[in-house]
């Protein structure tokens, strides 16, 4: 595979990331699988809004909601995890095993949420807010509650040891302080490492970070819910133990995606993209500002203390300018008057940055509290969520893959479906996402099944992004087609 | 009216473009080889970073004034209870119902004047809510959330006579779509 920082790579790394290969396919073509179907929810959703699908009940449409937003966010999640384990395979050497372990896990976590969406119809949104899973107004029993903590408990253990294996391996091969690139601040540059290493540390950390408040969640909640001692908790504290968390999973994924934008990107540039001061700054600084960054989905909790709702403002605001600065520039110059190969990775991994760049904007917008007000839980959210997914980690987790099955299998590029890719899903991507944008300026509510008459305006930009979710889809469809047959034929031989 | 989402949006409209603009020459600039010059490279991310920095600190200085939270300093005209229960909101001024007495005290609207400060109590008697007040025409114009075991204290004045729906603007199941109250003000 060709990589950047072959001159720091470990010794028989080529062997070694060879037995990861494997299991790295049966993620992706897992991911692959359930990409399609998670997005035809998505569809099926809009086009209830639409008001197309009068027969299907508020019920289903919240379940198929809360099936749509944990299997992506935990779908992009595990993706992410699995390539960079198989990038990171060059430097370190991650356990085979124990991503086959994290695969079990995340199976049965499927499974369970299947089960308790499709036939519990537990219908509680992707961060499930304490405490409507108790809560379900005879919609949906116990054992769909149940299911869903059973599931979280599950994939956490998974994710953790998965998380805690990569941060191992890393630390075989670099003390920490290396791996965090604290000696280029001090004006060494040896060791030598890769930004990558640096990236994923970040995030392994804050991964771990992450699941310790979904471990004290779920203990909270057993206790108060198992424990018959009367003891009931404290509503704003499980808040922000959960937009934590979920803030907190949703950012390392993107790191993940820009890791690989580091890693990949360079291989078609012809241009080598180092460690340096500035990329270890920026890093370290995203590492301590992501863990408060989260205050803003707060903001409306008016009996948070002021100072955290102003700190969530300037942390949101902070945060942006090491991406901006460091990471979005310095792409920028990476590719500018470069040799560049316009393949469909490296496509896909621009127009991912570019999306990131566009839904950090849409991001750092609404994490001013003064607009705020107007924008949360509007349809503005799902804009810039999907801005920084769909056109964003998505496009690059995928072109990293591409790039890799490509390389693998030896299958030859064709340009006119790599333009019909490219064309499809930045039409069908923007259009749909300008439909979320207007919606939310106008102030449509996001998670409703019907639109009421005083936002009925949500019917109309509904309608209309189904069009785009259709073209979206097309693409979408050629993209499995054409990695799909080449992980399949990977398989075979 | 508060042009706010109006203004957002052409910021973010205004940004996007500029961003299209300069992925768009970067690429095409790889029609033809050049070399780069780092320390060129440098001092242009030295002005961004600069550029960013004022931006961001004018968009904090104008907005921050602006938090929505109200100030102990000052006192409301009227007090309303708004209190969110799967898949109502109720509106009382005076006391406010509880889950024993919610069918009897529920009330689903409330009559304000016109020109008076409103601070309306907002909490919830089971899961997380969010109260919401709409216009007749669709303008979303303040919002704060319910939570359970806390009241948040929102400040709003009503400039027009009309009736402003309530909606509830955290997902909080089933009927969600359904949660409403009406707020008349005349």
């Amino acid at each position: 595979m060709a990589t950047v920082a072959s001159t720091v790579a470990a010794p028989g790394a080529d062997v070694y990331r060879a037995k990861l290969v494997r299991v790295t396919l049966v993620w992706v073509l897992t991911a692959l699988v359930l990409f399609p179907v998670l997005a035809i929810l998505g569809l099926l959703m809009r086009t209830e809004q639409g008001g197309f699908l009068q027969s299907m009940s508020p019920e289903f449409f919240y379940a198929i909601m809360t099936l749509h937003g944990l299997g992506m966010v935990g779908l992009w999640f595990v993706a992410g995890m699995a390539v960079i384990s198989v990038l990171l395979a060059t430097y370190v050497k991650p356990t085979t095993a124990v991503s086959w372990i994290a695969y079990g896990a995340t199976l049965t976590g499927v499974v369970l949420l299947l089960a308790a969406t499709l036939v519990g119809r537990l219908g509680v949104g992707w961060y499930f807010l304490y405490p409507l899973p108790f809560h379900s107004g005879g919609t949906w029993p116990g054992w769909a509650t149940a299911s869903l903590f059973a599931a979280l408990a599950i994939m956490g253990v998974g994710w953790t040891l998965w998380s805690a294996d990569l941060l191992f391996a890393i630390a075989r091969r670099y003390r920490l302080s290396h791996a965090l690139g604290w000696h280029y601040l001090s004006g060494s540059t040896t060791p030598e490492v890769p930004p990558i290493i640096i990236i994923s540390t970040v995030s392994l950390i804050g991964v771990l970070a992450g699941l310790v408040a979904a471990v004290v969640i779920l203990v909270l909640v057993a206790v108060e819910q198992l424990g018959g001692s009367g003891f009931t908790n404290d509503a704003l504290l499980i808040k922000n133990l959960t937009f934590y968390f979920g803030h907190m999973v949703v950012n390392i994924t993107m790191y993940y995606g820009v890791a690989m934008v580091y890693e990949v990107l360079p291989a078609y540039t012809g241009r080598p993209w180092k460690t340096n001061t500035l990329v270890v700054f920026a890093w370290n600084l995203v590492l301590l500002l992501v863990m408060v960054a989260y205050l803003h989905h707060l903001y409306m909790d008016f009996a948070q203390p002021r100072w955290l709702q102003v700190t969530g403002q300037l942390s949101s605001y902070l945060i942006s300018v090491p991406a901006a600065v460091v990471t979005i520039f310095s792409t920028l110059v990476l590719i500018y008057g470069s040799a560049m190969k316009w393949r469909l990775p490296s496509v896909m991994l621009f127009l991912g940055v570019m999306g990131w760049a566009i839904g950090g904007v849409a991001a750092v917008i609404d994490s001013t509290v003064a607009v705020n007000t107007h924008f949360h839980n509007t349809l503005w959210v799902p804009a810039h969520f999907h801005t920084y997914f769909v056109m964003g980690v998505v496009l690059m987790i995928l072109g990293t893959v591409f790039h890799l099955v490509t390389e693998l299998s030896k299958v030859p590029e064709s340009l006119a479906l790599t333009k019909t890719i490219v064309g499809t899903v930045g039409v069908g991507g923007y259009g749909f996402l300008l439909m979320f944008y207007l919606a939310g300026v106008a102030g449509v509510p996001r998670r409703y099944a019907v639109y009421p008459e005083e936002v009925v305006v949500g019917t109309m930009y509904a309608r209309l992004s189904l069009i785009f979710i259709a073209v979206l889809l097309i693409g979408a469809l050629v993209y499995i087609w054409e990695t799909g047959r080449r992980c399949l034929k990977l398989f075979s031989s | 009216m508060s042009n706010m989402p109006v203004t957002a949006f052409g910021v973010f409209l205004v940004s996007t473009a500029i961003i299209l603009i300069v992925f768009g020459i970067v690429a095409r600039s790889t029609n033809q080889q050049r070399d780069v010059s780092y320390a060129g490279a440098n001092r242009l991310r030295l002005l961004f970073f600069v550029s960013l920095g004022v931006i961001l600190l004018i968009f904090l200085v104008l907005t921050l004034p602006d938090l929505p939270y109200p100030v102990e300093a000052s006192t409301p005209e009227r007090v309303v209870l708004a209190t969110g229960k799967q898949y109502a909101w109720s509106l009382n001024e005076g006391t406010a119902p509880t889950v024993d007495n919610w069918d009897d005290a529920f009330s689903q609207k409330v009559q304000l004047p016109t020109g008076a400060i409103v601070e309306f109590r907002v909490t919830t008697l089971d899961v997380n809510h969010g109260f919401s007040l709409y216009t007749a025409d669709g303008h979303l114009m303040a919002q704060t959330q319910a939570m359970p075991g806390y009241v948040n204290r929102l400040r709003v004045k009503f400039d027009r006579p009309g009736n402003y729906t309530v909606l509830c603007l955290e997902f909080c199941g089933m009927a969600h779509h359904g949660m409403r109250g009406l707020v008349e003000v005349r």
